[in-house]
C-alpha cells in the first residue's frame, strides 16, 4: 500500500513546508477551498472515516452535528494527547509530518466553519511542540493559515496548547476543561461537545491521525479511499507494535490487517524466537489476547468479535519471560494514578485493585483474592463517569479471564514463579 | 408537559427535570451524596445510578434530564449491589471514627450506608490517612474523611463566589485544600461547611462538644448583624447556642450565610456580659439591685424633666434592639420625659441618606428585595464594598454577575474583583465630578421621563463638559463610554448606595446625582445598612422628626394620633440629631441621657467630643449588654438581655419585618421592660406582658404597620409596605450640597475600613471572629509602606487634627495609595476618635474625607 500518513518521512527535512509542497503538499487544501463545505462533508461519509482515537465514531457523521448547530464561533480541537500506554502512531505524524495535520485541520476548519483551531498536545511531546510551531509558522508565512487563506475570505488560527501530562485529558471532554484552564476532570454529557464544547460553543474534537487522512480523502476521493482496508471501516491505519518484537515500530497497513501478520509477516516474529505468552492488541486499556486467538482483523468492527477492541492500534507483545501478574499489577498502578478523582468506582476501586495486585505479586496473595479482584472490578464496570475506569476494570477481568492458573499459581506458591 | 414513569408510577412533569428532581416531586427517594439542591450539578458519587429503559447503561439520576416516555427504576437488585459496593469504595479509605467524629448522627455516609451498605468490610489494605488540620481559626479539616464530592469547592466558588478552595491532587489523593495551602484565607462564610456531607469540614467552634441529637430545638430567628437580616436557625443546649446554620430555602439568604452570621455568635454567652445593675459611688460603678438602680434612673431623670424641662434630657436608641424595644424606648422619651430628643447611630448616614432618597423618589424608595439583585441585568455600585458590610446582599451581586449581569463600580470594589466589572476609578476627592459627568452624558441619551417635573428641572440645570471631566478625574473615554454603554443600555438596573459615599464630601449632592442616573435608567436603589435594626428603629419613631410609621412629628393631626392613644401629648418641635445632643450636652443645656444598646464613643464622630458631652451630663443612663466605653461614662448602667435571649421584631434594609425569637435563658429583663420599670417609677404606665402585645400597640398606632400581626410575620411576607400606607405628596424642595473639593496634593488621608469579620460591640465580643481578625488596623498601600519603610505588624502612629491612635500596620495593595484605611470597631481603637464631627449640611451625615493623616512609624518621634 502506498504510504500516506507516513509519507516521505524518511526524508530528514519532511516537517518543512518546502518539502512537503514539494511532495504535493497543500494540493488538497486548495482543492477543498473550491468545494462547499457540505460536499466535503459527503466524501468523508463516502470515505467511510472513522474517528482513530480509539472509539471509531464515524466522522462525517460528529461532523454533521457540530455543523447543524447555528452557534458562532465554533473550534476545532486536534487530540494529540497520545497517553494510552503503548501508543506512540501520533507521534511520527506531529515530529515527521506536521503540515499534513495542519493541512488536514485547515480542511476541516474550512468545512465546519471553524476559524480557530487548537492542537491540545501531550506534555511529553516537547520536540513535537517546536516541531509544530515551526510548522504553524511556515504555513502562517505561506499564506495557509490566518486571515486570508490562499487569499480567499476565509480565515483559520492554529494554537498549539501543551497538556501537563494528565492521561485523563485524551478524553475529549477533559481535554477541554484543560484547555481552558480548569482541571482535567470529564464533564457530564450530554449536552455534547458538538453543541456545547469548548467555551460553551460547539466544538469537533478529532484525534491527530483522523484529521491526517483528510487530504488524502479529498486527493483520491471518497469513494476510492472507502475500497482501502476493510470495508466497514476503511482507510490506511497506523499500527505501533512495542514488546518482545524483532522490529518494533509504527507501521502503516491497511485497516483490518490481521493481527498475526502484523507481528509475525511485517514486524518479523518475536524477539529471540522465543514463545509469545499475550498479546495486548489497542493500548493497554483494551482486553489481553492469548496466542491462539490472534487470527482477528485490526478494526474497528472485527476487533470486538474476537474479544478485544482496536483501541489506539497500538500492539504490545509479551514473551514467556513476562509475569502477566506483574503487568496486571503495573497497569494497575497506571490507571489508579491517572484517575482523576472525579467518580467515586475509579477514585477508590483502581487504588483497592492495585494493593490486590500488589500484595498477590509479591506473595500475600490469600484464597479469595481473585474473586475479590473480579467482584471489585464488576463494581468498577459501567458504574463510572468515563470511560477510564471501565478500561481499568476490563484489564483485571480480561487478564483473569485468560490466565488464571498464573494468578493462583501465584496466590499457592506466595508469589511469583518467574522471579528467581 | 412531559410524563415519565419511575419505578411504575407516571409522573408528570410541567418541563424537564431531572430524573432526581421528577423522583423526589414524587415523593420517590434515591440516594445521593455529591448531589446538592444549591450547586451545580456533578454526578461523580454515582449513588444515584438508576435503571433506564432503552439505555445500556445505569444513568446518574443527578445530571440525566427526563424526557417524555422514559421508564426508569431506582429500587432493583442489581441497583442494591450498585449502591452497596459505591459505598464500600467510599468506606476502604474513610475512618471509621464515627464515636469520635463530630458529623456522627447528621452524616449523610452514615446514614446511606445504614441504609444500603454491608456490615462486613472486605478491605484489608493499608487505609490512606490525612492529618487533621486545625490550620483555620473557625474551621477544622479532617480530609481523611472526604469523600471528593466537592459540594464545598463548587459552594466555594460557584454560589460564594469565593473560589478559596479547590481539589488538589488526583485521583485517590484528592481532596479539598486552600489554593494557597495551609489557612483558608478566605472570607471564613463556612458555608463549605454547610454543604459537606460528611466530617471533612465542620466548625471549630462545637468542637467535641456537641453531638447533632442532644439538639432538642432548632430556633429559627434573624441574624443580630447587618441590615440583611439573615434567617439563621440555632441549635442550642443547656441554654448556649452551640451552631448557627442556615435554612435552605429562607427568603431573604436562602441557605447562605458570612463569617459573622454564623460564627460571631459566642458574645450571647460571654464571661464579659453584664450581670449586675452598677451604680457610680464615688466615681466607681459598683454592683447595685435591680430596685436600686431603677429608682435612682426614675428620680433623676424626673429631676432632670422637671428642673430643665423635656428639652434637657434625651435619648438614644439601638439599631441592635428590637422594634418593640425601640417603639417602648421612643414612646418613653416623649409620654415619661416629654421630648422629641430621640436618635440614633443611624443619623452617621443611613437615616439622612434614607429622607433625602426618599423626598426625591417617595417614601419606600429603597424597599426593594435583595435577591432581586441577582435578577438585574446591570448593578452600579457606589460607596464603598457592599460585599463586607452586607456580605449576603454581596452573594446576590455576584449572582447577577455569574447570570450573565454587568457589574459597574465607582472605584475598586475588592469583594467583586472576581467577577468583571467595568470599573470607574476617579482620582481622589473627583468622585462628584465623575458622578456629573456620567449624569450629563445620560441626559443627552436617554428621555427624561417626565413623571418628576421638579427632579427634572434640577437635573437639566447641570451643563458640564465631560470631556473636563475625564481628563480631572484621570478617567479614559473608552472607560468612561465603555461603563455608560452599558449603564444606559440596562433594562432591570439596580444601584447600591454604600457609607462611603454617604459619608463624604458633598454627599447630599452626590445622591441628588446618583438619584438622578437612577431616575434616568429606571433602577431601582438599595441602601445598604451596617445594623441589624437600623431600619426598625427609624420606623419605630426613634428620630428626632418622627413618630412610629415616619410620620412626621411637626404636623399636629398626626402627633393627635399618638397623643389619644397615649393619653399624653408629644412635643410639637422636632428635637435634637444624636451630633446636636453632644453639642447641648457639652454646652451644658442637655442634663441627663438615656442611652439604650449604643456605644456613642465608637460608634459616632467624634469620640473626644462625645466623652467630654457625656461627662458634662449631670446625669447619664447606659443600658446594654456589655460594659462600654460608653457605659463607664455612665451614672448607672443597666444590664439587659441580648439577643437570642428575648422576642421581638427587627426590619431590614429591604423593610421586611422579621421575627427574633428567644433561644437560651438568662437572668434578666429586655430592654423594653427595664424602660417600663423606670417609666412605672416615674408614675407612668406602660403595661405590656411581653413583646407580641407592644407589637400589637405599633399596629394600632402606627398606620405603615395596620392590621400588622405576629401571625402573618412568621409567614415571611411582611414587606413594606406591609398592609399600611406610606406617605405621599411629601415632596420638599430639592436642596443638596456640593462642598468643597480639596485639592489632592502628595499627603495621606483618613478612610473608615469596613472589615468583613467586624460590625463592632458584638462582633469584637466573638471570639471566633476575634481569632480571624483579631485587632483594629491600620492599612496601608504597599507604596506607602515603602515610603515609610513599615512593614506589616509594625506600629504606626497615626494622626489627624482631632486626635492620635497607635496602630499595628497592614499591608494591602488594594488600598488607594493616598489612603490609610483604619479599622473602626474596636474599643479604644476607634477611628471615630480621629474625626471631628463636620456634617453635609443636608444629610447630616459626618464627612469623612479628605481628613488629613500624619504617619509616624512607633519609635522614630
Amino acid at each position: 500500500m502506498e504510504k500516506v500518513l507516513l509519507k516521505n518521512i524518511e526524508n530528514p527535512d519532511s516537517a518543512d513546508i518546502g518539502e512537503y509542497r514539494k511532495a504535493g503538499g497543500y494540493g488538497s487544501l486548495l482543492k477543498a477551498l473550491e468545494l462547499e463545505p457540505k460536499a466535503i462533508i459527503e466524501e468523508v461519509k463516502k470515505a467511510g472515516l472513522r474517528g482513530r482515537g480509539g472509539a471509531g465514531f464515524p466522522v462525517a457523521m460528529k461532523w454533521t452535528f457540530a455543523s447543524s448547530d447555528p452557534k458562532f464561533p465554533k473550534y476545532l480541537l486536534c487530540n494529540a494527547d497520545e497517553g494510552e500506554p503503548g501508543t506512540f502512531k501520533d507521534r511520527p505524524i506531529l515530529e515527521k509530518n506536521p503540515h499534513l495535520l495542519i493541512e488536514g485541520m485547515i480542511i476541516s476548519g474550512y468545512t465546519l466553519k471553524a476559524e480557530y483551531g487548537y492542537i491540545y498536545l501531550r506534555g511529553e511531546y516537547p520536540e513535537a511542540k517546536h516541531i509544530l510551531d515551526r510548522a504553524i509558522a511556515q504555513a502562517y508565512e505561506n499564506g495557509l493559515l490566518g486571515e486570508k487563506i490562499a487569499g480567499k475570505d476565509i480565515r483559520f488560527h492554529l494554537v498549539v496548547h501543551q497538556g501537563a501530562g494528565a492521561y485523563i485529558c485524551g478524553e475529549e471532554t477533559a481535554l477541554i476543561e484543560s484547555l481552558e484552564g480548569d482541571r482535567g476532570q470529564p464533564r457530564i454529557k450530554p449536552p455534547f461537545p458538538v453543541n456545547v464544547g469548548a467555551f460553551s460553543l460547539p466544538t469537533i474534537v478529532n484525534n491527530v491521525e483522523t484529521l491526517s487522512n483528510l487530504p488524502y480523502i479529498i486527493e483520491i476521493g471518497g469513494e476510492a479511499y472507502s475500497k482501502i482496508g476493510s470495508p466497514d471501516c476503511p482507510g490506511p491505519k497506523l499500527y505501533c507494535v512495542s514488546g518482545h518484537i524483532e522490529k518494533p515500530g509504527v507501521y502503516e497497513l491497511p485497516m483490518g490487517t490481521i493481527l498475526k501478520d502484523i507481528i509475525y509477516t511485517h514486524c518479523g516474529g518475536i524477539k529471540g524466537g522465543r514463545t509469545l505468552k499475550a498479546v495486548i492488541p489497542g493500548g493497554i486499556s483494551t482486553p489481553v489476547l492469548p496466542p491462539d486467538k490472534l487470527d482477528c482483523p485490526m478494526d474497528f468492527v472485527n476487533m470486538p468479535k474476537h474479544g478485544s477492541m482496536l483501541g489506539s492500534g497500538a500492539v504490545i507483545v509479551m514473551d514467556e519471560s513476562v509475569c502477566l501478574v506483574k503487568v496486571c499489577y503495573r497497569a494497575l498502578k497506571f490507571f489508579e494514578h491517572e484517575s482523576c478523582g472525579k467518580c467515586t468506582p475509579c477514585r477508590e476501586g483502581t487504588g483497592w485493585l492495585r494493593s490486590i495486585l500488589g500484595r498477590i505479586e509479591d506473595g500475600g496473595g490469600v484464597d479469595g483474592d481473585i474473586e475479590l479482584l473480579l467482584s471489585v472490578s464488576g463494581n468498577i464496570m459501567g458504574k463510572t463517569f468515563c470511560p477510564l475506569g471501565d478500561g481499568a476494570a476490563s484489564v483485571v477481568q480480561n487478564f483473569i479471564k485468560h490466565f488464571r492458573p498464573e494468578f493462583e499459581d501465584h496466590i499457592k506458591n506466595a508469589g511469583c514463579s518467574l522471579k528467581n | 408537559m412531559i410524563t415519565v414513569n419511575i419505578n411504575g408510577k407516571d409522573i408528570k412533569l410541567e418541563k424537564a427535570v431531572t430524573v432526581l428532581e421528577a423522583a423526589r416531586s414524587a415523593g420517590i427517594k434515591i440516594p445521593t451524596l455529591c448531589y446538592h439542591e444549591q450547586l451545580e450539578k456533578y454526578g461523580g458519587c454515582r449513588l444515584c445510578l438508576v435503571e433506564v429503559e432503552k439505555m445500556p447503561r445505569l444513568q446518574t439520576a443527578c445530571t440525566l434530564i427526563s424526557a417524555d416516555g422514559m421508564v426508569i427504576r431506582t429500587e432493583t437488585e442489581q441497583l442494591a449491589e450498585v449502591r452497596r459496593g459505591i459505598l464500600e469504595f467510599l468506606l476502604i479509605n474513610h475512618p471509621l471514627d464515627c464515636p469520635y467524629c463530630d458529623k456522627a448522627g447528621e452524616c449523610e455516609l452514615q446514614d446511606l450506608v445504614e441504609k444500603y451498605g454491608t456490615a462486613k468490610g472486605r478491605y484489608r489494605e493499608k487505609k490512606r490517612t490525612v492529618p487533621e488540620s486545625l490550620e483555620d481559626p473557625v474551621i477544622v479539616r479532617n480530609m481523611g474523611r472526604c469523600i471528593a464530592c466537592t459540594r464545598c469547592v463548587r459552594m466555594c466558588e460557584g454560589v460564594q463566589g469565593a473560589s478559596a478552595i479547590a481539589v488538589i491532587n488526583r485521583g485517590g489523593h484528592s481532596h479539598i485544600e486552600p489554593f494557597s495551602g495551609g489557612r483558608y484565607d478566605c472570607e471564613y462564610c463556612g458555608n463549605c461547611v454547610s454543604v459537606c456531607p460528611v466530617g471533612a469540614i465542620m466548625s471549630r467552634l462545637h468542637r467535641h462538644s456537641y453531638r447533632p441529637w442532644q439538639v432538642k430545638e432548632n430556633i429559627e430567628t434573624v441574624c443580630p448583624y447587618c441590615g440583611v437580616g439573615c434567617t439563621v436557625v440555632l441549635q442550642v443546649r443547656d441554654d448556649v447556642i452551640k451552631r448557627v446554620v442556615p435554612r435552605i430555602g429562607s427568603v431573604v439568604n436562602n441557605g447562605m450565610l458570612c463569617s459573622r452570621g454564623r460564627f460571631g455568635y459566642e458574645f450571647v454567652g460571654s464571661s464579659e456580659r453584664l450581670t449586675s445593675p452598677l451604680v457610680k459611688k464615688n466615681g466607681v460603678l459598683e454592683e447595685a439591685t435591680w430596685e436600686e438602680a431603677i429608682s435612682l434612673v426614675a428620680n433623676r431623670l424626673k429631676e432632670a424633666r422637671d428642673g430643665y424641662g423635656g428639652a434637657a434630657v434625651a435619648g438614644i436608641a439601638s439599631p441592635r434592639c428590637t422594634n418593640e424595644d425601640n417603639f417602648v424606648f421612643q414612646k418613653f422619651m416623649r409620654v415619661a420625659l416629654g421630648t422629641n430628643n430621640i436618635d440614633s447611630s443611624a443619623r452617621t448616614g443611613y437615616a439622612g441618606a434614607q429622607s433625602f432618597i426618599e423626598n426625591i423618589s417617595g417614601q419606600g424608595a429603597t424597599a426593594n428585595i435583595i435577591s432581586g439583585l441577582s435578577n438585574s441585568d446591570v448593578v452600579l455600585v457606589t460607596g464603598g464594598d457592599p460585599t463586607t458590610v452586607n456580605p449576603i446582599l454581596g452573594l446576590q451581586i455576584r449572582s447577577c454577575a455569574g447570570k450573565g449581569g454587568d457589574i459597574l463600580t465607582l472605584g475598586h470594589i475588592r469583594g467583586l474583583r472576581h467577577f468583571n466589572p467595568a470599573e470607574l476609578r476617579p482620582a481622589l476627592f473627583t468622585e462628584t465630578l465623575l458622578l456629573e459627568g456620567i449624569l450629563h452624558s445620560l441626559k443627552n441619551t436617554k428621555e427624561l421621563p417626565g413623571s418628576n417635573p421638579k427632579f427634572e428641572a434640577k437635573i437639566r440645570e447641570l451643563n458640564i463638559s465631560p470631556e473636563d471631566i475625564m481628563k480631572t478625574c484621570g478617567v479614559s473615554e473608552e472607560d468612561f463610554n465603555g461603563f455608560l454603554k452599558k449603564l444606559s443600555g440596562a433594562a432591570n438596573p439596580a444601584i447600591i448606595i454604600g457609607k462611603e459615599l454617604i459619608q463624604s464630601i458633598g454627599s447630599s449632592y452626590k445622591l441628588f446625582l446618583v438619584l438622578a442616573i437612577n431616575y434616568l435608567i429606571n433602577g431601582r436603589v438599595y441602601l445598604l445598612s451596617e445594623r441589624a435594626n437600623e431600619q426598625g428603629i427609624i420606623d419605630m419613631g426613634c428620630t428626632p422628626d418622627s413618630l412610629p410609621g415616619c410620620r412626621p412629628v411637626a404636623y399636629a393631626e398626626f402627633r393627635r394620633r399618638y397623643e389619644t392613644a397615649w393619653k399624653s401629648t408629644i412635643p410639637e418641635k422636632p428635637g435634637l440629631s444624636i451630633f446636636e445632643m453632644m453639642d447641648s450636652a457639652r454646652n451644658g443645656a442637655l442634663k441627663a441621657m438615656y442611652i439604650m444598646g449604643e456605644n456613642p464613643l465608637v460608634n459616632i464622630p467624634d469620640s473626644h467630643a462625645s466623652e467630654t458631652a457625656l461627662k458634662n451630663l449631670d446625669f447619664l443612663v447606659v443600658q446594654d449588654i456589655f460594659l462600654t466605653e460608653t457605659g463607664k461614662l455612665a451614672d448607672v448602667v443597666l444590664p439587659a438581655l441580648g439577643w437570642a435571649e428575648k422576642e421581638g421584631t427587627y426590619t431590614n434594609m429591604e423593610r421586611r419585618i422579621q421575627r427574633l425569637r428567644k433561644a437560651v435563658y438568662r437572668d434578666g429583663m429586655e430592654d423594653w421592660k427595664i424602660l417600663s420599670e423606670v417609666a412605672k417609677n416615674m408614675g407612668v404606665k406602660f403595661n405590656y406582658a411581653d413583646a407580641e402585645e407592644i407589637f400589637n400597640e405599633i399596629r394600632r398606632v402606627s398606620p405603615l404597620h395596620r392590621d400588622l400581626t405576629y401571625n402573618e410575620i412568621e409567614k415571611g411576607n411582611a414587606l413594606y409596605p406591609y398592609k399600611g400606607e406610606p406617605l405621599r405628596g411629601v415632596m420638599e424642595d430639592i436642596e443638596s450640597h456640593k462642598g468643597d473639593r480639596p485639592e489632592a496634593g502628595d499627603k495621606l488621608y483618613l478612610g473608615l475600613e469596613r472589615p468583613l469579620f467586624h460590625s463592632g460591640t458584638l462582633s469584637t465580643k466573638a471570639p471566633a471572629l476575634l481569632q480571624i481578625y483579631p485587632e483594629a488596623v491600620a492599612t496601608i498601600s504597599q507604596s506607602t509602606a515603602e515610603k515609610f519603610s513599615l512593614k506589616p505588624g509594625d506600629k504606626v502612629r497615626v494622626t489627624t487634627g482631632a486626635g492620635s491612635l497607635e496602630l499595628p500596620v497592614a499591608v494591602d495593595d488594594a488600598v488607594h495609595g493616598s489612603l490609610v484605611m483604619i479599622t473602626n470597631n474596636f474599643e479604644g481603637k476607634g477611628a471615630f476618635g480621629l474625626i471631628e464631627y463636620i456634617a453635609d449640611p443636608v444629610t447630616k451625615a459626618p464627612v469623612i474625607e479628605g481628613i488629613e493623616v500624619h504617619l509616624e512609624k512607633d519609635g522614630t518621634v
